[in-house]
């Protein structure tokens, strides 16, 4: 036994290192208080004749557990009860090994950080003021916190739950007669928040309950400002921040060790305390547990531990119903909280129509979520974590029961999982010789059936006695047992029925009806028109032939002769084929916000990070054609976040959707919005005001990013420390080497001209000037300059940067050799750009085949991605449109969309999938309505619940239904 | 040669200029405009048609009419439209969205109904010849704001002062329907807890608002009828504003968007004997049965508005137009945004591509707003006694890809030339840069 204590000691350092010392100093049996304390008690007890539940799926009936000096001596069915024990009777009772709580922020809020309420566009997310710089000496750009820290006060992690933790009766009473006997205290402001503790659920000494110090690291995306103007403001921000400051550690460790080998002849580091915690997490050595708070974040919370070489665990958003697959591919540990929604009552019939289909889904699944995740073959702890009224906890866990969490896997996620997660699974989670004598003690017919009372628990040998729940109110013998009987009858009648209800899921998967429709290899279509937007020009052809995902022949010979059984045919009379249409300026599938407008420089922040795979926005595109879209950070700032460039596989996971070795970008900004003109008279502070300081701004950047790289390179000829990773002059010093397309928003000819001659000066060419409304007043220079035009049709007039904008801009501008684009810049638009392009021609002429070209193959040269999509030509991505005529006339309808070979949208599908949606939706209605009558729907009892938990919005679809571009609450 | 060119350089904006002092200081002459298809809009369309324009109204249409004495214009291979007509926009009450000093949009209070929008609007507003230069000829600049925020009047695009621009004022009250929606935000999550409300409490808010706009109304009713009997009374300018819409003379434009606001806001009309338009009327399309019983005219603003439900579909409002149009409903397509106005034939096209016949489409951005704005007898379409108000393109005007070549506003010739064509010519002309 003690060598294996040994063992853990190493294992589980911290808490073991504890008790074994005080094993060794004080023997237990020698503690003797002095006069005037009540002596301790003995401390050994047998609960004898009890239902034990050894662990999940071991149970032993009538037997013993021998409880001595807080930890187990023994369990069995054959155990002789010490002499030296107090006897406990457990007959009718159930032991548990003691719950374990694995997510218990104690802290002013205790709320779910984001999938949650509807966020509205923060117009304070667009508002930094003063000359905020990341990074510059002598300049602390957050002034919420005092002393040494992070410059990013949202950065943390050298928090420890451990330090400011006293038992509170309040807090842990309520706990323990859930069952739980120890829980993991978490740390709750900030992003990279600090370390938990896991303590023992018991009034004592502070001192004495800690089992572990310093559990976890924590991460939450969180993204409600504390401080309007710190960075970051936005979720793609928050990752941007995550991953700089592990980075960050990495060198710190270095340098530090550096510093201790030679103090002398080298500029000394600064200190930084969150740095310095930051090391057990980095080296791997500590779990970071992440909160990404909401499904599709699930997702990228797993893709930055692998990048960062994390060992990670998530707190699930309760709702990875949306996207299981997700959950699945994470392989890491859930803590499933179990707050569902509960249904309103409205005011009036009417506003069920203010319930939306995702409401309802989100209602009907909640309750699955838990059985879900365990059918992807992941861990799962339940936790009261964001429960309002943790009350509720056993109830909403009978409800997972119910929805197929089986009780063996609820156990668990109350006792091995939690043991496991936290890494205390030698001490914690069975009821085992050896291990700490924590136990949960039910009676009646067990934890699982809310009914039965959690009589008591026992914490380190401790036995909390449940306080006597109220006696029922003795029932009055004079009433009408008969009446009684009959109400009583009733109502079990009601609740059969009830649970008959809830039990059944009509919410369908969002999953379901996305997705290729086909799924053929060889497809073939017979005399139909195609755009070619190649060298072939607008051709009639026999044969269009597709294979693999790729256009085989787009010509007009006859190859009848090819034809097999698996070949996907059909024929394409009367009809156009076109190129899947571009969009070379979108955010239309942005998660969170599309600008981080807090810094005039967020070169590190990255769109791919957050990626939203869910919104309608995708399907709606899909159905005017579009099939790719360079999805672009916002105006806010003169050096904007990097792009990422997308294919529209509806259905696909955030990182399916990515556009395979696009090349990589990002977005900048000139004019209005960088200079916040129309922000409001408060922002007048940062840097640059004036279209003077715009260019001044970029030689800055730029020039520093030249820096970063020559230090880069002293440091490969001359080794030493290696530079601290600045994720945002890497991304500038890419544009210098030629790696990384400029992307800006420009309005007015002089900015512009100043901008392209400041990036000349470093040798750079701009790849696209975006919306560059007076660039028809300097096309020759732009042509010149070899940039890329990608415009409006024909905004104009709102604001004054756009007074002098014409529609004519982009037939004047291809006249003068420009390479012109048309973009949306607006998820409403990006449904039909092919009557984007028609005006081009009602605007300077431009020839229809040309016209077209703004929408495909010109976007496509513009994004770099002109060998594979833009054109219909042999060799090139089986990316296409069917229209059921002219593509250039408005009264012409896309019927079918193909991206890869693979059908995406069909009009005739659309149609029935629409269908399919309302009727799912009515059947939701009907549920919810019959059973709010019933009086049951949800996590509480009778409906009613008006506390807001049913009208939440996820992350996902808080923009479906709203147009998104640019500058949202601006003007554009 | 020489002597060409400077007539091309000199003569023509000259001749422009003169055209139009000219034409609003004596009258317009007799024009017989020959050649074209004819969209009549209210009858069949004549191919290779004839329409004599006299004394600024149309005097005959026909496949051959005798134009004695007038003066010839060959529209060969052309159409000829009435000029558009576009209602519920912003267009001359705004130039630049962002720049606040040039914005006359929305006045401040609920009850104003003595804000008229038709002594606000800027003539020289270089966003009303770009809307011109694609047919649009009259407008109606709506006061926006809450509840009863005004009433608006019909312009012309032509015109040297708002008064000579006015073609009919005050053509509608307008009532921006209070909202229903409930936000069910919890208190703690609220940005403003302190004004966080229950749902029962917003439930009892939303149904007093419903009940100040009864009593607005019957309030008006009753200063009309003490207005009768009594002989020195004491004038209130906002009751006075409210008489025509007592007397019913003329319609109240109910700008509603959400299902729930357009059955109350129906059912509204109907119990106080309100002739109804509904404007914007994102729902409408759901309630396309009742707008018929009732003959209650649309002008939909929402051909491009992304549908809010993925269950209706991803062309549920592209489809709209054709659903009311089939339930009996008549729909007029909104101006929509002051600088895009010129874009409106467009909301008109895509609803064609999804069920709305070309036909009805047409009217609906020509003789239904015209209806609906009380001009029919004026306006909307080319009959013989209506207004030479009608231009000449090179192609459908439902096709982005055609343009408007001619235009006559009350039987004079417009120009066409606007901010942006100035810009293009300019630029067009720069010399090559070396």
């Amino acid at each position: 036994m003690h060598g294996q204590s040994f063992l853990q000691l190493r294992i589980g350092f911290g808490f073991l290192l504890c008790s074994f010392s005080l094993i060794a100093i004080y023997p237990a049996s020698a503690e003797i208080l002095p006069p005037g304390f009540c002596p301790r008690a003995v401390g050994v007890h047998a609960l004898v004749s009890g239902k034990v539940i050894v662990k999940p799926g071991e149970i032993l009936d009538g037997a013993t557990v021998v409880i001595r000096d807080g930890y187990i001596e023994a369990v069995g069915k054959n155990i002789t009860t010490p002499a030296d024990a107090r006897v406990w009777d457990a007959k009718g009772l159930t032991i548990y090994a003691g719950f374990i709580e694995s997510y218990l922020p104690l802290g002013q809020t205790n709320l779910p950080i984001s999938t949650s309420f509807s966020e509205p566009i923060k117009t304070s997310a667009l508002t930094a003021g003063g000359v905020n710089f990341l990074g510059v000496p002598g300049q602390r750009t957050d002034p919420g916190q005092s002393g040494a820290g992070n410059q990013v006060s949202k950065i943390v992690p050298e928090t420890r739950a451990v330090r400011g933790y006293s038992p509170d009766k309040k807090v842990i009473e309520p706990l323990r007669e859930l069952g739980f006997t120890t829980a993991v205290i978490a740390p709750t402001r900030g992003i990279v928040r600090g370390t938990s503790a896991l303590v023992a659920l018991a009034e004592l000494d502070p001192n004495e309950v800690i089992l572990k110090p310093d559990v976890f690291q924590h991460i939450a995306f969180e993204t409600h400002e504390e401080d309007e103007n710190a960075y970051p403001g936005s979720l793609m921000g928050t990752i941007a921040v995550v991953r700089q400051s592990f980075f960050d550690a990495q060198h710190y460790s270095l340098d530090q060790a550096d510093w201790q080998k030679k103090p002398q002849g080298r500029k000394r580091p600064e200190f930084d305390p969150s740095l310095e915690a930051l090391q057990f997490a980095t080296e791997g050595k500590q779990r970071v547990l992440f909160e990404p708070g909401s499904a599709l974040m699930v997702d990228r919370a797993a893709h930055v531990a692998r990048e960062l070489k994390l060992d990670f665990a998530i707190v699930s958003c309760g709702q990875e119903w949306r996207r299981p697959d997700l959950a699945k591919e994470t392989g890491a540990m859930f803590i499933v909280p179990v707050n569902f929604p509960n249904l309103p009552k409205l005011p009036s019939e009417e506003d069920w129509e203010q319930v939306t289909l995702d409401n309802l889904r989100a209602w009907d699944w909640a309750a699955e979520n838990p059985a879900l995740l365990r059918q992807q073959k992941l861990d799962v702890a339940l936790t009261t974590y964001s429960l309002e009224d943790k009350k509720l906890f056993r109830k909403n866990v009978k409800a997972a029961v119910e929805r197929g969490l089986s009780e063996e896997d609820a156990l668990a996620a109350l006792t091995t999982i939690p043991a496991k997660l936290c890494g205390v699974e030698k001490q914690l989670g069975t009821i085992e010789p050896g291990k700490i004598a924590n136990l949960t003690i039910v009676d009646g017919k067990g934890y699982f059936d809310p009914e039965s009372r959690v009589r008591e628990v026992w914490v380190d040998g401790r036995n909390y006695h449940a306080q006597t729940a109220k006696e029922e109110a003795k029932k009055d013998e004079t009433a009408d047992k008969e009446k009684e009987a009959k109400a009583e009858a009733n109502k079990e009648k009601k609740d059969v029925e009830l649970k008959k209800l809830q039990n059944k899921r009509l919410a369908r998967s969002p999953m379901e009806g996305r997705g290729a429709i086909t799924n053929s290899n060889l497809i073939m279509i017979e005399n139909t028109t195609v755009w070619t937007c190649g060298t072939n020009g607008v051709l009639r052809v026999p044969e269009l032939w597709l294979k693999e995902g790729k256009v085989l022949y787009c010509d007009t010979t006859i190859r009848l002769g090819w034809i097999s059984s698996n070949t996907f045919r059909f024929r394409g009379d009367g009809l156009h084929i076109t190129p899947g249409l571009i969009d070379a300026h979108s955010h239309a599938a942005i998660l969170g916000a599309v600008n981080e407008p807090t810094l005039p420089s967020t070169a590190m922040v990255r769109v791919g990070d957050v990626v939203n795979s869910e919104t309608k926005n995708i399907s709606e595109e899909l159905a005017g054609g579009l099939t790719t879209a360079n999805l672009l950070h916002g105006s806010a700032n003169p050096i904007g976040g990097q792009n990422q460039i997308i294919k529209l596989r509806e259905g696909a996971s955030p990182e399916g959707m990515k556009f395979e070795d696009a090349p990589q970008g990002i977005k900048f900004a000139l004019g209005e919005n960088v200079k916040q003109s129309n922000w409001g008279e408060k922002f007048t502070t940062r840097f640059p005001q004036s279209r003077m300081g715009v260019p001044t701004f970029y030689k800055n950047r730029f020039t520093a990013a030249l820096q970063y790289l020559n230090a880069w390179s002293d440091f490969k000829k001359n080794g030493g420390v290696p530079p601290r990773r600045d994720l945002e002059l890497e991304t500038i010093a890419e544009i210098i080497k030629g790696k990384r397309f400029i992307h800006c928003h420009s309005y007015r000819q002089d900015e512009i001209l100043a901008f392209l001659r400041v990036m000349e000066s470093f040798g750079v060419r701009v790849a696209t000037l975006q919306h560059v409304l007076e660039g028809y007043k300097i096309a020759d220079e732009i042509a010149k300059h070899g940039a890329g035009a990608s415009c409006f049709s024909d905004w104009w007039a709102y604001k004054f940067e756009v007074y002098d904008a014409i529609p004519f801009a982009g037939s004047l501008m291809r006249e003068r050799g420009v390479l012109v684009s048309f973009n949306s810049d607006s998820s409403d638009l990006a449904r039909r750009m092919n009557t984007e392009a028609a005006k081009a021609v009602k605007y300077g002429s431009t020839s229809e085949e040309e016209a077209l070209k703004f929408v495909t193959i010109n976007a496509a040269k513009q994004l770099g991605l002109d060998k594979r999509v833009g054109s219909l030509e042999p060799g090139k991505d089986a990316d296409f449109v069917v229209w059921s005529g002219n593509p250039l006339d408005s009264r012409s309808v896309v019927l079918q969309t193909w991206i890869d070979g693979k059908k995406y949208f069909d009009r005739d599908e659309a149609v029935k999938r629409a269908a399919t949606l309302k009727q799912e939706r009515e059947d939701l209605i009907a549920k919810a309505k019959k059973l709010a009558k019933l009086g049951g729907g949800g996590g509480d009892d009778g409906g009613g619940g008006n506390d807001g938990s049913f009208f939440r919005i996820s992350l996902e679809h808080q923009f479906d239904g709203i147009e998104r571009h640019c500058m949202e609450g601006e003007a554009h | 040669m020489i002597y060409d060119l400077r007539f091309t350089i000199w003569a023509r904006p000259f001749l422009a200029f003169a055209f139009a002092v000219s034409c609003t200081m004596c009258f317009a002459e007799t024009l017989l405009l020959t050649g074209a298809t004819v969209h009549t809009v209210s009858g069949a369309t004549i191919t290779n048609g004839q329409v004599l324009v006299r004394d600024g109204k149309i005097a005959a249409v026909g496949k051959s009419v005798s134009g004695g004495g007038a003066r010839e214009i060959s529209l060969k291979s052309q159409h000829l439209y009435p000029g558009l007509v576009a209602l519920n926009t912003d267009l001359g009450l705004v130039e630049i969205d962002a720049v606040r000093s040039t914005v006359d949009v929305r006045e401040v209070g609920e009850y104003t109904p003595d804000v008229f929008s038709w002594l606000a609007v800027n003539p020289d507003s270089e966003l009303l010849p770009v809307a011109r230069a694609n047919g649009v000829s009259h407008f109606e600049p709506v006061p926006f704001g809450a509840v009863v925020s005004g009433q608006s009047g019909l312009l012309a695009l032509d015109g040297w002062t708002t008064e000579q621009m006015v073609a009919k004022k005050s053509i509608a009250l307008h009532v921006f329907w209070p909202s229903v929606n409930l936000d069910a935000m919890p208190k703690e999550k609220s940005r403003n807890p302190a004004k966080w409300k229950s749902l029962e409490d917003q439930d009892k808010e939303r149904k007093e608002k419903l009940r100040q706009l009864d009593d607005f109304f019957a309030e008006a009713r009753a200063y009309a009828k003490a207005r009768e009997g009594e002989k020195s009374f004491q004038i209130v300018p906002a009751w006075e504003a409210m008489l025509p819409v007592v007397h019913g003379e003329i319609p109240v434009t109910i700008h509603a968007d959400e299902v729930r606001q357009i059955r109350v806001a129906i059912s509204w009309a109907v119990t106080n004997g309100v002739k109804m338009i509904l404007a914007d009327a994102l729902d409408a399309w759901r309630v396309a049965d009742l707008l018929a019983k009732y003959k209650i005219p649309v002008i939909f603003n929402h051909v491009f508005t992304q549908p809010l439900r993925g269950e209706d579909g991803y062309d549920a409002h592209f489809r709209a137009a054709g659903v009311l149009t089939k339930a009996g409903v008549k729909v007029a397509f909104s101006g929509g945004g002051a600088s895009l106005v010129k874009n409106m034939p467009y909301a008109a096209a895509q609803s064609v591509a999804f069920g709305l016949s070309a036909d009805e489409a047409l009217k609906g951005i020509t003789l239904y707003p015209a209806q609906i704005a009380g001009v029919a007898d004026r306006l909307g379409s080319i009959e013989s006694g209506k207004d030479g108000t009608l231009f000449a393109t090179d192609g459908d005007i439902l096709d982005i890809r055609s343009n408007v070549k001619r235009m006559w506003i009350g039987g004079k010739e417009v120009s066409l030339e606007n901010r942006h064509t100035r810009l293009y010519e300019k630029y067009k002309n720069r010399p090559k840069s070396p």
